[in-house]
């Protein structure tokens, strides 16, 4: 940890000559809130330099104001007339433009935009003054970070380096306006491959995690990993060169990966093998599986059935099922009693109602609903089921994150890379409600939450229906703060983002950006210079806008000390998917290491795979001590295999029907 | 200083003014014939450069001057002038780039002061300021007083360039030259120096007649004259000079793009003439536009002026809006 309330760390001492001298015309005047100055033609000054204007000498104009700012555009021109005078001059041959005896007068003009003004009252003109390059006590000036530096309770987070000019200063964002409750929330934005918007969230985290205040309670962080091996490996150091560690220490960052990461993913569809690619013997065994039942579901129809399923009929039949069926005695009309717990209880519920109303020759409605919306809302779950399989187990307990029991400084990894679609809508959706109904009870084990959400136009887009996900990002960034929930989006193109989810976030960071996307009319505050560079900005730096800063500034930050992705799958190549039984195996003896695979083996040899899974499933919500007593227990007793039923088929819709199901 | 001895005259009872004559901005040249010797050949003939090898100094001093004046107050109908003269030398080296070695300025009173009141020559000798008297015969209203002035105002800055000039040579180096925007006669220690040029873009002074005067302003495009010693005008020194034709002046004017040179009078003058000349024509570029002048004004000597200028006093250039009274404000 860094002594914030000390002087910042020593720094090459600012050279006390000026570099430039602000200028002012008529046609190009210096305002309150921009100024112009010129430079040597060699300078270090470059577009998001920062700079500082000291007023005019004493007595004079401006005496005592100093003015910070931030280089916007710059410009440089020579004596020359016109183009047409360089051509007489050369005589038409470009070779000799060159060889002129004398170099013409050239200027190097700048235009700053102002980020402070000392003193803030009366607020001025930039005064005609000299210019330096600013040093690390100016930049946290000229950014305001002196306000949250210092004091009693500091509440600085490292961001990354400024650097200009063979100068470097540490950038610090306000916790308060990064993770609530002043303002909250972190957009990041830029092309693939080159923005590096993965490594950026990862250190910023892993800053966030080392300097969240200790006033501020405990915080974790829950990570999507939407995408290939991107986060699969935040436990594992990657390589580090010497000019990342030294960015390390002179951010005050601790250069190691995270302490504390708990990794979760549903699994593939045979129930056993876990669908993500950190299935490395090694590593393997601390993904916890990530598997939902129908009650788990069912809160979150809306989430999986698009809006033209989820008309007022079927949404009031979900609710039904919800509220008086699901965990509760049920009769169902026909002389049957049900206790539906799991999706083949339903099916079971469904098949008693279709077959009763058949049979007994009634009506096409069952409790005041009609059997095509009944019919409708069961095709609807049992898709689910099998899209979502491995996600969503159709018997058996699930196995969720640890809610109400969150740790301190602790990554929740949620691997829904290779799952379908629908399924990631259904993860996202629930995990993240879930999040706010324990941060709303103040019941989650911590006091903030980072939610990391790449591919955040997927999401939230712009345009397109008006999904549950996108409303629940919405209402995040929005109310978000007061919660101590705190969206974390990244994104390749902004303008393809919903504005107010993009909007609400107070820190916003480019990375390196694609030219047709600045050409949006969301970047038309940003000078064309400034579009340039980021459009070309190198891999490791980013644009920053806090709201403390009152212009964006250029950071540079070190590579995360974690594993990437790709280095990951090399290193920790994924293993191939076990048979049925090792999988079993290999779970079992995950619990409880004196198993014997051999033990399981003939434990469930000739079981159905589907009691197999369930016994497992609740040896993994008990952790009994003796695992395979427990899986033995669970399992039953052997009964011979009776052949498969003949399945029943549906009967054909009443014709009368209106109802096109 | 310029405010204290203007206020200080003016509360001796002088009365302010602010006019800026039109001719206060730059410099003439006095038209008169004084003729001038062939040396080079027996009489002027045109010698073409094309074969000839470019001098190629390793470093190059260029110096101009500027003068700017105005009538800053009246003692009765006699003006007091205001004037401002200033030279300086920027040195071109291997990079090409122009950099201030040495420069100079003042700021003179020019008046009769047996012609203003005890009062305001009282003030101006307390004020420390140099004054210089115009000749009795031109103290009066300013019909006489001002050309007078002006007079007085280009002696000013001819001597501060020579100053500056001759203080200058002792540093040059070995392969450095020292090429000044104007006659080099004036100074003995100019005209004696082997590496001083001295370039000439008025032509009032005639120093040809008939068929060799015809050759001298007719010169085409690439060619020099023969070197001529001109014939002594005043207190000049013997020196050295010939014409060279930097654009060609068909379509344009007889003196369109023609310089005349100056040099020390020596006989290897003569033999680097043409190289002198070849790399004076390299000068053309870059143009030295928007000058008016820029067909003859080498690109340096414009640069010396520019920076002259920029760092001359504001309040001595004409105004940009009209003469209108000015307001309380």
């Amino acid at each position: 940890m860094i002594d914030k309330t000390a002087p910042p760390p020593p720094s090459p001492a600012p050279s006390p000559t000026p570099v430039g001298r602000v200028v002012a015309t008529e046609l190009k005047p210096a305002t309150p809130h921009q100024f112009h100055f010129w430079t040597a033609n060699e300078t270090p000054i470059g577009i998001g330099a920062i700079v500082k204007v000291e007023g005019a000498a004493s007595g004079e104009l401006g005496a005592g104001r100093i003015v910070y700012g931030v280089v916007t555009d710059g410009f440089a021109y020579s004596d020359l007339a016109t183009p047409l005078h360089d051509v007489v001059g050369a005589e038409g041959d470009p070779a000799r433009a060159a060889e002129s005896p004398t170099v013409r007068q050239e200027i190097r003009l700048w235009t700053a935009a102002v980020l402070r003004q000392e003193p803030a009252e009366p607020l001025q003109p930039v005064p005609l003054g000299r210019v330096f390059v600013a040093t690390d006590a100016d930049v946290a000036q000229a950014l305001r970070m002196d306000a949250y530096l210092g004091g009693a309770q500091p509440t600085a987070i490292p961001v990354g380096l400024y650097t200009s000019g063979g100068l470097e200063a540490p950038v610090y964002l306000d916790a308060d306006f990064l993770l609530g409750p002043e303002a909250a929330h972190l957009n990041l934005s830029g092309v693939s491959g080159l923005a590096t918007k993965t490594s950026a969230v990862e250190f910023l985290l892993a800053s966030v995690f080392q300097h969240f205040p200790g006033h501020k309670g405990r915080i974790a962080a829950v990570c999507f990993n939407v995408k290939g091996p991107d986060l699969c490996f935040l436990d594992q150091p990657g390589p580090l060169d010497d000019e990342d560690r030294r960015r390390y220490a002179r951010l005050g960052v601790a250069a190691r990966p995270f302490e504390r990461v708990r990794y979760y993913a549903p699994f593939k569809a045979d129930g056993v093998n876990l669908n993500t690619l950190r299935t490395h013997a090694d590593l393997v065994g601390d993904v916890e599986p990530l598997v939902w039942g129908l009650r788990e579901v069912l809160d979150y129809a809306e989430v999986l059935l698009n809006r033209d399923d989820i008309d007022a009929k079927a949404d009031a039949f979900i609710d039904f099922l919800s509220d008086r069926v699901v965990d509760k005695e049920f009769e169902d009309g026909f002389g049957g009693a049900h206790r539906v717990v799991t999706f083949a209880d339903l099916e079971r519920l469904f098949r008693a109602i279709f077959d009763g109303l058949e049979f007994a020759g009634r009506s096409d409605t069952w409790r005041t609903h009609h059997i095509a919306t009944i019919r409708k809302v069961r095709n609807r779950l049992a898709n689910i089921s099998t899209r979502a399989k491995g996600l969503v187990t159709d018997d058996g307990p699930s196995s969720d994150l640890p809610w109400g029991r969150f740790e301190d400084r602790t990554v929740y990894v949620v691997d829904v890379a290779n799952v379908d679609p629908l399924a990631q809508d259904l993860v996202f959706a629930r995990v993240v409600s879930q999040l706010r109904e324990h941060l709303e009870r103040r019941d989650l084990g911590v006091d903030a939450v980072v939610v990391f959400v790449d591919e955040l136009n997927k999401y939230a887009p712009a345009d397109g229906p008006e999904t549950y996900v996108k409303k629940m990002l919405l209402d995040i960034s929005e109310r978000g703060r007061y919660l101590g929930l705190v969206l974390f989006g990244a994104e390749q193109f902004r303008s393809q983002v919903h504005r107010r989810v993009v909007g609400n976030a107070g820190t916003v960071v480019f990375g390196r950006m694609d030219s047709d996307e600045l050409a949006t009319p969301g970047y038309q505050v940003l000078s064309p210079a400034t579009k340039i560079k980021l459009a070309t900005l190198p891999i490791g730096e980013l644009m920053v806008r806090h709201p403390h800063f009152t212009q964006p500034i250029f950071v540079r930050f070190p590579r995360p000390a974690v594993l990437r992705g790709r280095d990951g799958v090399e290193r920790f190549g994924p293993a191939a998917d076990l048979p049925f039984d090792d999988a079993v195996v290999r779970q079992l003896v995950r619990l409880d290491r004196r198993i014997r695979p051999n033990q399981v083996k003939d434990l469930i040899a000739e079981r159905r795979p589907e009691d197999v899974r369930r016994a497992l499933a609740a040896v993994r919500r008990e952790r009994p001590q003796d695992a395979l007593a427990y899986f033995r227990r669970q399992l039953g007793g052997r009964v011979a295999a009776a052949p498969a039923p003949a399945r029943e088929s549906v009967p054909p819709l009443n014709p009368i029907s209106d109802e096109p199901y | 200083m310029t405010r204290s001895w203007l206020d200080a005259i003016v509360a001796a009872g002088a009365v302010p003014a602010s006019h800026v004559p039109e001719a206060s901005v730059g410099r003439t040249d006095v038209a008169e014939f004084t003729g001038a010797d062939p040396v080079e050949d027996d009489e002027l003939r045109v010698h073409p450069l094309a074969d000839a090898r470019p001098l190629a100094p390793g470093a190059a001093c260029f110096l101009d001057g500027i003068e700017q004046w105005c009538v800053a107050a009246y003692a009765g109908v006699t003006p007091i002038v205001r004037a401002y003269v200033a030279a300086a030398i920027r040195r071109r080296g291997s990079n090409r780039r122009l950099r201030t070695v040495a420069e100079d300025a003042e700021e003179l009173v020019i008046t009769r002061l047996d012609r203003v009141p005890d009062g305001v020559r009282a003030a101006l000798e307390a004020a420390g300021v140099r004054v210089i008297e115009v000749p009795a015969e031109a103290a009066g209203p300013p019909a006489r007083a001002l050309p007078a002035a002006h007079v007085e105002v280009q002696k000013a800055r001819a001597a501060l360039e020579r100053r500056l000039a001759e203080r200058h040579l002792a540093a040059l180096g070995a392969d450095e030259w020292l090429v000044v925007d104007g006659v080099l006669s004036d100074s003995a220690a100019l005209s004696a120096h082997p590496r001083a040029l001295g370039i000439v873009k008025s032509h009032g002074a005639e120093y040809f007649e008939g068929a060799e005067l015809e050759r001298a302003l007719t010169l085409p495009d690439g060619h020099r004259t023969g070197v001529f010693r001109p014939r002594s005008r005043g207190a000049r020194r013997d020196i050295h000079s010939w014409y060279v034709r930097l654009w060609p002046w068909q379509g344009n004017d007889l003196l369109y793009g023609l310089l005349r040179v100056e040099a020390r009078a020596h006989p290897d003058t003569i033999a680097q003439a043409s190289g002198i000349s070849v790399w004076l024509r390299r000068e053309r570029a870059p143009l030295s536009t928007p000058d008016r002048r820029w067909d003859r004004l080498l690109y340096p000597i414009h640069d010396v002026e520019t920076y002259l200028r920029a760092r001359a006093p504001r309040d001595l250039l004409p105004a940009a809006g009209s003469r209108l009274p000015r307001t309380g404000t």
